[in-house]
């Protein structure tokens, strides 16, 4: 039952309703054209961003990172490969990850809060398949806007300040995500059936959108105008989601499948093996009896010496190492074996 | 789907068995206003059921008798109408929840899909006046915001315009059955009622022009985007087609359409609702690219 508002777009619709099904209006002013609303002014361009970001880079940006996710069915090496080619990016991390990412989801999400507001959903009377669509688009808007929101706090704590990470958003199930121990971290973070549920609800929804969006996008920017090609571009934008779903619950099948123990095994034998790269002489102790040019050598030292570290260390999951005696050189070289 | 029995078409003489099916008398529930801002209640007739009647009918007989089911007199129900054959939307009103005009909704269907019983309601998305009638006047004026004319008066003879293509032809005729009947602004979940109420004090003229003021700043609609998208298809209104796309582009144009499509599926002159309104779109691309290039 629709309620009626006085107001442009961007605003609440303003009523209450009496028993008897009638309509009460408030009144209010009607401003004059500077006084409109910024929203309202440049409500076209706004409205086009809006459907751009949607594609342009949050879409792009959820395929990409759900294909990353999916790499962990071919175990944490590779994994591990791909969580630290994106870290290669070092300090510019954060400003992309702000500027590619975090704002215009943030802008999507703001505007999109608004653009439901203008709208009031009517499948009770006419429930016809686009219009059921349309209503969907919202409710999933909604699970995603909750989702994401969640999401990052759950994986990274919002921000990444050390006293708030440790202090505050690891003590709430927060910051879950290391990636530097990529597989096992998210292993243990979705460890519980529930949070996976969730999160396959939270894609689930966050898929929907992006593909019924992709398909409303193509009607707003005049891609696919008749009946006909839209019906067709409908079909391409159910195939792409049905895709992407697919990554997805990939991601998540691959997570679960992980095994966290010989996981955090190789990945603490691979942050050993970055730091001996980093620094190799202060690493390697010198043994009486070899040669100065021997230890210079680091192929031939370097996996021995990486045994030792590891033996050496502290934690649980080095002395497992320790356990297993010499890590192997198939461990090291990454992206050969799997860890199941 | 509403479109389907739009169709005017003879109603069968069935048989005797099959006539005893449908009663005698029928129950036909009003939303009453009595008007503008006032509280809407409902009321229930009794209806004997003639031979091939339509909803037109029910309220006329409703106006004879003027009174309710349990015999209390009332006021005749107010409604609008006009051609009586599904082109001029007059008669738009809410039968049993479904948008569509009261001239071409047959009783003995209404009966059929719902027994014992005929809903009428107002159109939601407009001011009641009293009882049945609206005040569409944002409808008509959404068809000025977007320019929906072509401009042939001058002070000289301007002669014949040029020639229209037989293609252009077959997409503009669909578009030119529009008939203003509002379906598809009732039915769309972004058009959302405008109602003003007159301020203490407040001439006629200062009160219309807040209402105009608060009618061109909500959505056009689809009737508009359509009609906009005709004129722009003629080849003399198209010299103007620049400022159509720009009237589209201004608050509560295009961009509030939020493509559930209804329209397209209520409207009862089956018109391609949102083929109009992603050429609109299109248009609204390219025109916004124009702009910003300065091609």
């Amino acid at each position: 039952m629709p309620r009626p508002t006085e107001l442009g777009p961007f605003r609440r619709p303003c009523a209450t309703r009496r028993p008897a099904g009638g309509l009460v209006q408030r009144s209010t002013s009607v401003e004059s054209e500077a006084a409109r609303p910024l929203l309202a002014r440049h409500e076209f361009l706004i409205r086009r961003l809006h459907s751009l970001t949607g594609l342009i880079p949050v879409g792009a940006y959820m395929c990409i990172h759900l294909a990353t996710n999916a790499s962990i069915l071919a175990g944490p090496a590779t994994f591990q490969d791909n969580v630290d080619r994106i870290h290669s990016l070092g300090p510019a991390l954060p400003f992309v990850e702000w500027t590619c990412i975090l704002l215009p989801i943030i802008f999507h999400a703001v505007v999109g809060v608004a653009i439901i507001r203008t709208g009031l959903p009517n499948t009770g009377a006419y429930p016809y398949e686009a219009n059921v669509r349309y209503t969907l688009q919202r409710a999933t808007a909604w699970i995603a806007f909750f989702f994401i929101g969640w999401h990052v706090f759950h994986m990274h704590g919002w921000v990444t300040l050390p006293h708030w990470r440790e202090q505050v958003a690891r003590t709430g199930l927060g910051a879950q995500f290391d990636p530097e121990h990529a597989s096992s971290s998210v292993h243990e973070a979705l460890a519980s059936l529930w949070v996976t549920i969730f999160y396959l609800i939270g894609v689930g929804a966050c898929v929907f959108h992006f593909a019924n969006g992709l398909w409303t996008m193509g009607i707003t920017w005049g891609a696919w105008t008749s009946p006909a090609a839209q019906r067709r571009a409908g079909r391409v934008c159910l195939a792409i989601g049905i895709l992407v779903m697919a990554l997805g619950t990939a991601a998540l099948v691959g997570v679960w499948q992980v095994n966290a123990r010989t996981a955090r095994r190789l990945e603490d034998a691979r942050l050993q093996w970055k730091h001996l790269l980093a620094e190799p002489p202060a690493l390697v102790p010198a043994t009486p009896g070899e040669s100065p040019g021997e230890n210079a050598e680091r192929g031939g030292v370097s996996a021995r010496a990486m045994s030792r570290e590891a033996s050496a260390g502290d934690g649980a999951a080095t002395g497992a190492t320790a356990a297993a005696g010499p890590v192997d050189a198939r461990e090291l070289g990454g992206g050969e074996g799997r860890y199941k | 789907m509403i479109a389907s029995d739009h169709t005017i078409r003879p109603a069968p003489l069935a048989p005797a068995g099959q006539q005893s099916e449908l009663p005698h008398t029928f129950v036909v529930r009003v939303l009453r206003q009595d008007g503008p801002g006032e509280p809407s209640y409902w009321q229930r007739f009794r209806v004997t059921r003639e031979r091939d009647m339509n909803v037109i009918s029910v309220l006329q007989q409703i106006a004879a008798q003027a009174q309710t089911e349990d015999g209390q007199p009332v006021a005749p129900v107010a409604w609008e109408c006009n051609c009586l054959e599904e082109v001029c939307g007059a008669c738009t009103m809410l039968v049993n929840g479904r948008v569509r005009q009261a001239c071409t909704a047959l009783v003995d269907k209404l009966l059929a899909e719902q027994p014992g019983e005929i809903e009428l309601r107002p159109m939601t998305k407009f001011p009641v006046v009293r009882d049945l009638v609206v005040n569409r006047q944002r409808l008509f004026r959404a068809l000025m915001r977007v320019k929906a004319w072509i401009p042939v008066d001058g002070y000289y003879h301007l002669g014949p315009g040029p020639k229209m293509s037989p293609a252009d032809q077959q997409r503009a005729y669909p578009l030119s059955q529009c008939m203003s009947c509002g379906c598809c602004l009732e039915a769309c979940p972004q058009y959302l009622k405008i109602e003003l109420t007159r301020r203490e004090g407040e001439s006629d003229e200062e009160f219309a022009r807040r209402e105009q003021q608060a009618y061109d700043r909500g959505f056009v609609g689809a009737h508009a985007i359509s009609q906009a998208m005709l004129f722009n298809t003629h080849p003399t209104g198209r010299m103007q087609a620049a400022q159509r796309i720009e009237a589209l582009m201004q608050e509560g144009g295009i961009q509030v359409c939020g493509n559930a499509q209804n329209c397209v599926a209520v409207c009862p002159k089956n018109i391609p609702l949102t083929t109009s309104i992603a050429h609109a779109g299109r248009a609204a691309t390219l025109h916004a690219l124009k702009k910003w290039f300065d091609w």
